[in-house]
């Protein structure tokens, strides 16, 4: 892999992290083995915000969540939740923590109100307080008219809600959503969206992966990019769209070789290569007139082109430019 | 301890929610020891009879002595004599009313029988049956032994015997009377050869019941071994839904939670522990209710209870600390559960396995949870011989030595994240 760009972490935000922010990720490391999973993050989340993080498979989000839910313990690095350590066997910081994982993790043979009481249970609500619990958060999402229904029976998009439901019923300052929209319809999307909104605009800090870039843009205050382990950009939205300049990007597919686009890159004036890697090739050009110079040589020189997409300066491209790769692949 | 308590009354409810795989695992070993029950005790119906029919083409005395056992009060018992003209219409008897066998007296044999002493006798057996024609035929073979033993005692006396027959001989009172004396001199020389018999038989019509006041009563002593086998099954199943909740994403959840590992781990003993509890009550009501078998005074079978449950527990922990994913604690934990009833004496006695095999038998958790039950059942209780007590005191030492160890070996996959 080629890489011809990095970006170092934004300053504005970092210098504004604040040491009683909800959650604080300090220089933390993980391997698996000889892999190196998760290589030197960092990142804090301020109450009220909705803290995006955006990678590819294999880039170092999930093992970054765990870490911060107390299901790994770093190598070195700190990961504090309201100043305890995620990890502490007291459990103090994971009890104020809402963990809504990828993979809907519910028990089926239990009712939706059974498996919101047992939850809530587990996080110390009992009596009123817990039956107050159960419902507001069944009405916030929705399911209150398939309270007694067993989960087993449920479809995809309500069993999604459900597994939001159950990380929020104990009212967590701090939320962590692992992928939670992966998989259903659009109407249940902006349900949960909307739930995830609304507890942000309550004070609580979110923390939040996806693999829709425009989800992340619209909800997301700020945003990390992750990718082999290491936060590659951080910062708001508009922080990190002006990384990516006002020139289009130029994705490729087809017979690239390294050596070629290099030459073609230096050759041609106002044009930077992003990155070439198994069969695809991305370059960065200063504005429409290099972008057309660039097409004109690829097909002058007679490569092997299959696809050539001009994608407009989004987050879409900010992330090809940082990781040479789409959000998909 | 109140979080051990809801995740442990969570997984409960969950089992009672989708009770089918419990269900499943409760009915085969009753269903198993309904069927040996009946195989070692038998039904209450009347046994089979033979249906025999003989053809007596010979119409000689001793022919009609042998078809005359139709009369015969003891034969009546287990067997129904027809009579057929000829052999022709004997078979076609057995072929078409489907009898047992088809008994030919050929024409000649008495007198073939008493004078030189030869004569031959035809079975034909029914080949579409299995057992009762072999029973016809031992019985064929008896008739034949007594005929050839009385010619033999008879000897050339049998001749004159035959002559009487034939009616050429009763005009002479002074022949008949001379053999008459003959052949009770005969029979007088042959008396202390076959008086007092040795060896008298004694039946009994009682049917076996299974009592605790002693007595060998087959259910009794097999229906333990299936109820150790059938909680086995019961506690792994539950057990394996350790792996099942790591699987659905669920065990995660739960350490991301304010608990423990240890209270998680803990809470899915007790768990198991409970529903063995709940399993064993039902094996020793249904015992009670469908075998009449009886379970002694509350104390010791409680007891006894309590130790079996935490003894299944630890074993049904060891086989889930030893395996990675489901399939393979399905497939181990079956192969370990049938091989432990067998070694441990669940279908046959430990006493007939060979030396080594016993030694291994008294090893297993099996050998020792089958015997207090046995113990139980036949009133070898506390203070009668110490066999529950043995018993009790070797399960228990089995079964917190491997609550212990499994507990430990799956912790410690825990804590290096295998879990």
């Amino acid at each position: 892999m080629l890489r011809a760009l990095r970006v170092a972490q934004s300053p504005e935000r970092a210098a504004a992290s604040r040491p009683d922010d909800p959650l604080q990720v300090s220089d933390v490391h993980f391997s698996y083995g000889k892999t190196r999973a998760v290589n030197g993050v960092s990142f804090s989340v301020a109450p009220g915000e909705v803290f995006g993080l955006l990678g590819p498979n294999g880039a170092g989000k999930t093992t970054t969540i765990s870490m911060i839910a107390g299901l790994l313990r770093p190598e070195s690095g700190q990961v504090l939740i309201f100043g305890d350590e995620a990890s502490d066997s007291s459990g103090k910081a994971r009890a104020r923590m809402g963990v809504v994982p990828q993979d809907i993790a519910l028990y089926e043979e239990l009712s939706v109100r059974e498996n919101l009481r047992f939850w809530g249970q587990i996080y110390g609500l009992t009596g009123s307080r817990l039956a107050a619990a159960v419902e507001n958060v069944m009405r916030d999402v929705g399911l209150t008219e398939r309270s007694k229904e067993r989960v087993s029976a449920l479809s995809g998009g309500l069993k999604r809600r459900l597994n939001l439901a159950v990380g929020l019923v104990h009212s967590p300052d701090l939320l962590l959503l692992d992928e939670p929209t992966v998989g259903i319809d659009p109407q249940a999307r902006i349900r949960i969206l909307d739930v995830v909104k609304a507890q942000a605009q309550a004070g609580r800090a979110v923390v939040y992966t996806s693999h829709y870039l425009e989800e992340a843009e619209q909800l997301c205050d700020r945003l990390a990019i992750i990718d082999h382990g290491a936060v590659l950009a951080i910062g708001t939205v508009a922080e990190l769209r002006r990384l990516v300049g006002e020139g289009p990007v130029v994705h490729l597919r087809g017979e690239v070789e390294a050596e070629r686009m290099q030459r073609m890159a230096a050759h041609i004036d106002g044009i930077t290569l992003l990155g070439v890697d198994s069969g695809t090739a991305s370059f960065a050009a200063r504005d429409a007139a290099a972008c057309s110079s660039l097409v004109r040589e690829l097909f002058a020189t007679g490569g092997g082109i299959d696809d050539l997409r001009v994608l407009e300066p989004t987050l879409q491209t900010l992330f090809l430019k940082l990781t040479g790769r789409e959000l998909r692949d | 301890m109140t979080a051990i308590l809801r995740l442990t009354l969570k997984d409960i409810r969950r089992r009672f929610a989708r009770p089918m795989g419990m269900v499943i695992n409760l009915s085969i070993p009753l269903v198993l020891a309904g069927m040996l029950a009946l195989v070692f005790t038998g039904r209450d119906d009347e046994p089979p009879r033979m249906q025999l029919v003989v053809a007596d083409e010979d119409q000689g005395p001793l022919s009609r002595f042998i078809s005359g056992a139709s009369g015969n009060e003891e034969a009546a018992r287990y067997m129904d004599i027809a009579q057929a003209a000829n052999r022709e219409e004997g078979l076609r008897m057995l072929r078409d009313d489907d009898l047992t066998a088809l008994l030919v007296i050929p024409k000649g044999f008495s007198a073939a029988l008493l004078s030189d002493g030869k004569a031959e006798l035809e079975l034909v057996k029914n080949p579409a049956q299995r057992i009762m024609p072999v029973v016809a035929q031992q019985g064929a073979e008896v008739v034949a032994l007594y005929l050839t033993a009385g010619r033999a005692a008879l000897g050339d006396e049998a001749k004159r015997l035959q002559t009487l027959f034939e009616g050429e001989g009763w005009n002479d009172s002074v022949g008949v009377a001379a053999l008459v004396a003959t052949v009770y001199g005969r029979v007088q020389e042959a008396e202390p050869l076959l008086f007092p018999p040795l060896i008298e038989i004694e039946t009994a019509g009682e049917t076996a019941t299974a009592t605790a006041g002693g007595g060998f009563s087959p259910i009794a002593w097999l229906y333990p071994g299936m109820v150790v086998m059938g909680l086995l099954f019961a506690g792994s199943a539950q057990m394996r839904d350790l792996l099942d909740e790591a699987q659905a994403g669920t065990l995660k959840r739960l350490l991301a939670a304010p608990l423990g590992a240890v209270q998680i781990l803990v809470s899915k003993i007790l768990s198991t522990g409970a529903l063995v509890a709940i399993a064993q009550a039902i094996f020793l009501i249904t015992g009670r209710l469908a075998f009449g078998i009886t379970w002694g005074p509350i104390l010791p079978m409680t007891l006894t209870s309590a130790v079996l449950a935490l003894a299944v527990t630890g074993f049904s922990a060891m086989i889930y600390a030893a395996v990675r994913t489901q399939r393979q604690g399905d497939a181990f934990g079956g192969i370990l559960i049938m091989l432990s009833s067998l070694v441990g004496g669940a279908f046959v006695p430990v006493e007939i396995l060979p030396g080594w095999l016993q030694t291994v038998s008294h090893g297993t958790l099996n050998y020792w949870a089958t015997e207090a039950l046995r113990a139980l059942a036949t009133g070898r209780g506390f203070g009668t011989g110490g066999d529950l007590n043995a018993a009790l005191a070797g399960l228990a030492a089995v079964g917190a030595a491997f609550t212990l160890a499994g507990a430990f070996v799956i912790h410690r996959r825990h804590v290096r994240g295998a879990m």
